[in-house]
C-alpha cells in the first residue's frame, strides 16, 4: 500500500501535528499551576481559589441543568422523529412536501451558530415584549439548546433503524403487536445503543456550545462557557481561568477514552448480533 | 373509483396519521423555534431602525446601504475589507486544513488497522473541548509572553510589545485549529475506501510521486475532500468566537461584526442586513463550488 520511505516521512510529519494539537490544551494545564503569590514553584493555589469561588460553581451548575434537561428532552423528540421518518414516510413519494422533513433536519445543522443564536435572540425578545412568557433566561437558552440536538439524536436513531431488517416489523405485527407495542418491545430494545449514542451527543453539543447559549441568555443566566468568556473580556486569562479550563479539558478527555473503550468492548462482545451503530458524529 | 384503490388511500392516510404523532412534535418544535426565528430575522434587514436601534415601519433599503458602506458620514471601505478579510481568513484557514489532513489521514491509514480508530480518536478530541477553552488556550501559545512570541521577537520579526496575538496569524490558526476535524473526517472516509489496484496500476506505468498521487489517490478522495471544504470553509467564514477571542481590533470578521449590532450598539435591522449579505455569500460560494467541483470530475454530491 503505502511505501515504507514514504510512511516514514508521513510518521515524521503527523507525530508533530498530534503534538500541535495537544500544545495549547497542554500549556493550559502548565499555566494553571502557577505559584500563589509571594512564592516560588508551581503549586495548586488557583485550584483552590477556584473551588471557593461561588459564580464558578453556580455556572458548572446551571451548564450541567442546561446539558441534562435539554439531552432528555432532545432525545425524546428526536428518537420519535427518527423512528417516524424512518418507518412511516412513504419511499415513493415526490416533490417539494415529501422533502420538507429532511430539509427541517438539516437546517438547525447547517445553520451558522451565530444566525441560529441572534434568530432566537429576537425571537424570545419579540415572544416576551408580546405576550410577557419566555424571558431571556434558562427557558430560553433549553428551548435553543434542544433545538439544535434534536437533529443529531435523530439522525442517529435513524442510521440504526435503516441499517435494520424491515421484516422484523412485519414479524411483530404478525405477532399481533399493535403500533405502540411494537415501539416498546422491539423499536426501544433495538436502537437503544443510538437512544443512548443520542443523548451523549446532546450532552456533549450542550456543553461544548457558546455562540447559542451567549445569545439567548438573560442577565443571571451564566454558563461556564459565558463565564470564562466573559472573565477573558474583563482581565485577561487568569491562573484560575485556566484551572477551570483544565478540569474541563480533563473531564471530556477522560469521558471520551472511557466511551472509546467502552464501547469497543462492548462491539466486540456484540459482533454479528445487530449491525454495527452507523457514525453520525463525522457524517454531518 | 374501485375499492382496492379506496384501501390504499385509507392505508395513505393512515400511515401519515402515523408520521405526523411521531415525527410531528420534533418537526413542529424546529420549525417553531428556528424556521420562524430565522424568517423574522432576515425580515428585520428590510425594516427601518428606530434610535435605539430597534425595527420599525416603514420598510427601507437602509440597511442595505449600510452595510455596502454608506452612512451620515458619506461612504467608507471598512464593511468590504471586513468581508474581503472574511472570506481569505475562511480561505487560508481551508488551505491549512486540507495541507495538514492528506498527510495525516495516510498516516493513520499506514498505521495497523486495530489503532487506526485510537489515532483518529485523538485528532477529533480536541474540537470536543469547549469552543472558547480551546480558543483561548492559543492565546497561551501565541500571546505576548508566549514561547513563540519571544521567537518572533528574537528574529525581529515582530516589535517587542506586540504578540502573534491578537492578530490575523492568531485567527487563522485558531480557525485552522478549530475546524481541522471536520476535514479531516469525511477525507478519512474516503480514503479508507481507496482502491489501492488503481495506485498500483499507475505505478506499473512508471507513475511516481505527485504525479501517481494526482492520477490515482486524488481523484478517489475528491468526494471527502469536497465535504471537508464546505464542512471547514462555511463555518470558519461566519465563526463568531475565534475572531473575538485571538483577532483584536485589526482582525475582526463578518460574524464579529454581526454580533456587535446586537450586543453593543443596536442596530437589529443594520445587523440582519448584514446577516442575510452573508448567507448570500455563503450560498453563491456553495453554488460555484458545487460547479467547480463538477469541472473538476468530482460528482458534487456532498453528506447533505
Amino acid at each position: 500500500m503505502i511505501p515504507r520511505k514514504l510512511g516514514y516521512a508521513l510518521s515524521g510529519f503527523a507525530w508533530p501535528v498530534y503534538a500541535l494539537l495537544y500544545t495549547p490544551l497542554a500549556l493550559v494545564a502548565y499555566y494553571s499551576l502557577a505559584p500563589a503569590p509571594n512564592m516560588a514553584g508551581h503549586s495548586f493555589h488557583a485550584y483552590h481559589v477556584l473551588l471557593h469561588d461561588g459564580a464558578a460553581f453556580a455556572a458548572l451548575r446551571l451548564s450541567l441543568i442546561l446539558a441534562l434537561c435539554s439531552a432528555t428532552s432532545a432525545t425524546a423528540l428526536g428518537t420519535l422523529l427518527g423512528y417516524g421518518l424512518c418507518r412511516f414516510r412513504s419511499r415513493n413519494a415526490r416533490g417539494v412536501l415529501a422533502q420538507l422533513p429532511s430539509l427541517i433536519i438539516y437546517t438547525p445543522i447547517i445553520m451558522p451558530s451565530l444566525v441560529f443564536g441572534i434568530s432566537e435572540l429576537i425571537f424570545f425578545n419579540f415572544v416576551h415584549s408580546v405576550t410577557g412568557f419566555l424571558a431571556a433566561g434558562l427557558q430560553t437558552m433549553l428551548i435553543a439548546h434542544i433545538t439544535f440536538e434534536i437533529p443529531y439524536v435523530a439522525l442517529t436513531v435513524f442510521g440504526r433503524l435503516s441499517g435494520l431488517d424491515q421484516n422484523l416489523f412485519e414479524a411483530s405485527h404478525d405477532l399481533y403487536a399493535d403500533g405502540l407495542k411494537s415501539f416498546l418491545y422491539l423499536v426501544i430494545p433495538v436502537v437503544q445503543p443510538a437512544i443512548i449514542g443520542g443523548f451523549l451527543l446532546g450532552i456533549t453539543l450542550s456543553i461544548d456550545d457558546f455562540t447559542i447559549s451567549f445569545f439567548t441568555a438573560g442577565p443571571g443566566s451564566v454558563t461556564l462557557p459565558i463565564y470564562i468568556y466573559s472573565a477573558i473580556a474583563r482581565k485577561g486569562i487568569s491562573p484560575e481561568i485556566n484551572a477551570l479550563g483544565t478540569l474541563m479539558i480533563g473531564t471530556i478527555i477522560v469521558i471520551a477514552l472511557l466511551h472509546f473503550f467502552i464501547s469497543r468492548q462492548r462491539e466486540r462482545t456484540r459482533q454479528g448480533v445487530f449491525p454495527p451503530p452507523q457514525q453520525t458524529k463525522g457524517a454531518v | 373509483m374501485s375499492p382496492a384503490r379506496t384501501q390504499a388511500e385509507v392505508e395513505g392516510r393512515r400511515q401519515r396519521a402515523r408520521l405526523w404523532t411521531t415525527s410531528g412534535p420534533g418537526l413542529v418544535w424546529i420549525m417553531l423555534f428556528l424556521l420562524i426565528p430565522s424568517a423574522g430575522l432576515l425580515a428585520i434587514a428590510f425594516f427601518s431602525a428606530d434610535d435605539y436601534g430597534n425595527p420599525v415601519l416603514p420598510l427601507s433599503t437602509q440597511p442595505f446601504q449600510q452595510v455596502a458602506g454608506f452612512s451620515l458620514l458619506g461612504w467608507d471601505a471598512g464593511n468590504i475589507a471586513i468581508f474581503l478579510r472574511s472570506l481569505q481568513q475562511a480561505g487560508i484557514a481551508t488551505l491549512a486544513a486540507i495541507v495538514i489532513a492528506y498527510p495525516l489521514v495516510f498516516f493513520i491509514l499506514s498505521r495497523p488497522p486495530a489503532v487506526r480508530p485510537l489515532l483518529l480518536l485523538f485528532v477529533i478530541l480536541p474540537s470536543w473541548t469547549n469552543q472558547v477553552v480551546r480558543t483561548y488556550a492559543w492565546l497561551e501559545l501565541l500571546g505576548p509572553n508566549a514561547p513563540l512570541s519571544w521567537l518572533a521577537h528574537s528574529l525581529h520579526l515582530l516589535p517587542p510589545e506586540l504578540g502573534l496575538a491578537p492578530g490575523s496569524l492568531a485567527v487563522t490558526s485558531g480557525l485552522a485549529y478549530n475546524y481541522l476535524p471536520y476535514m479531516i473526517v469525511p477525507l478519512y472516509a474516503s480514503a479508507e475506501k481507496l482502491d489501492w489496484a488503481l495506485v498500483e496500476a499507475g505505478r506499473d506505468l512508471y507513475a511516481a510521486g505527485i504525479k501517481l498521487f494526482w492520477h490515482t489517490v486524488f481523484p478517489q478522495t475528491l468526494p471527502g475532500l469536497l465535504s471537508g471544504v464546505i464542512f471547514v470553509a462555511i463555518p470558519a467564514f461566519g465563526d463568531y468566537v475565534v475572531p473575538a477571542l485571538l483577532g483584536g481590533d485589526k482582525a475582526m470578521m463578518i460574524g464579529s461584526l454581526i454580533s456587535a449590532q446586537f450586543i453593543e450598539t443596536p442596530d437589529w435591522p443594520y445587523g440582519a442586513a448584514l446577516t442575510l449579505i452573508m448567507l448570500a455569500f455563503t450560498g453563491l460560494g456553495l453554488v460555484a463550488f458545487r460547479i467547480f467541483s463538477r469541472k473538476l470530475g468530482g460528482t458534487g454530491e456532498t453528506a447533505i
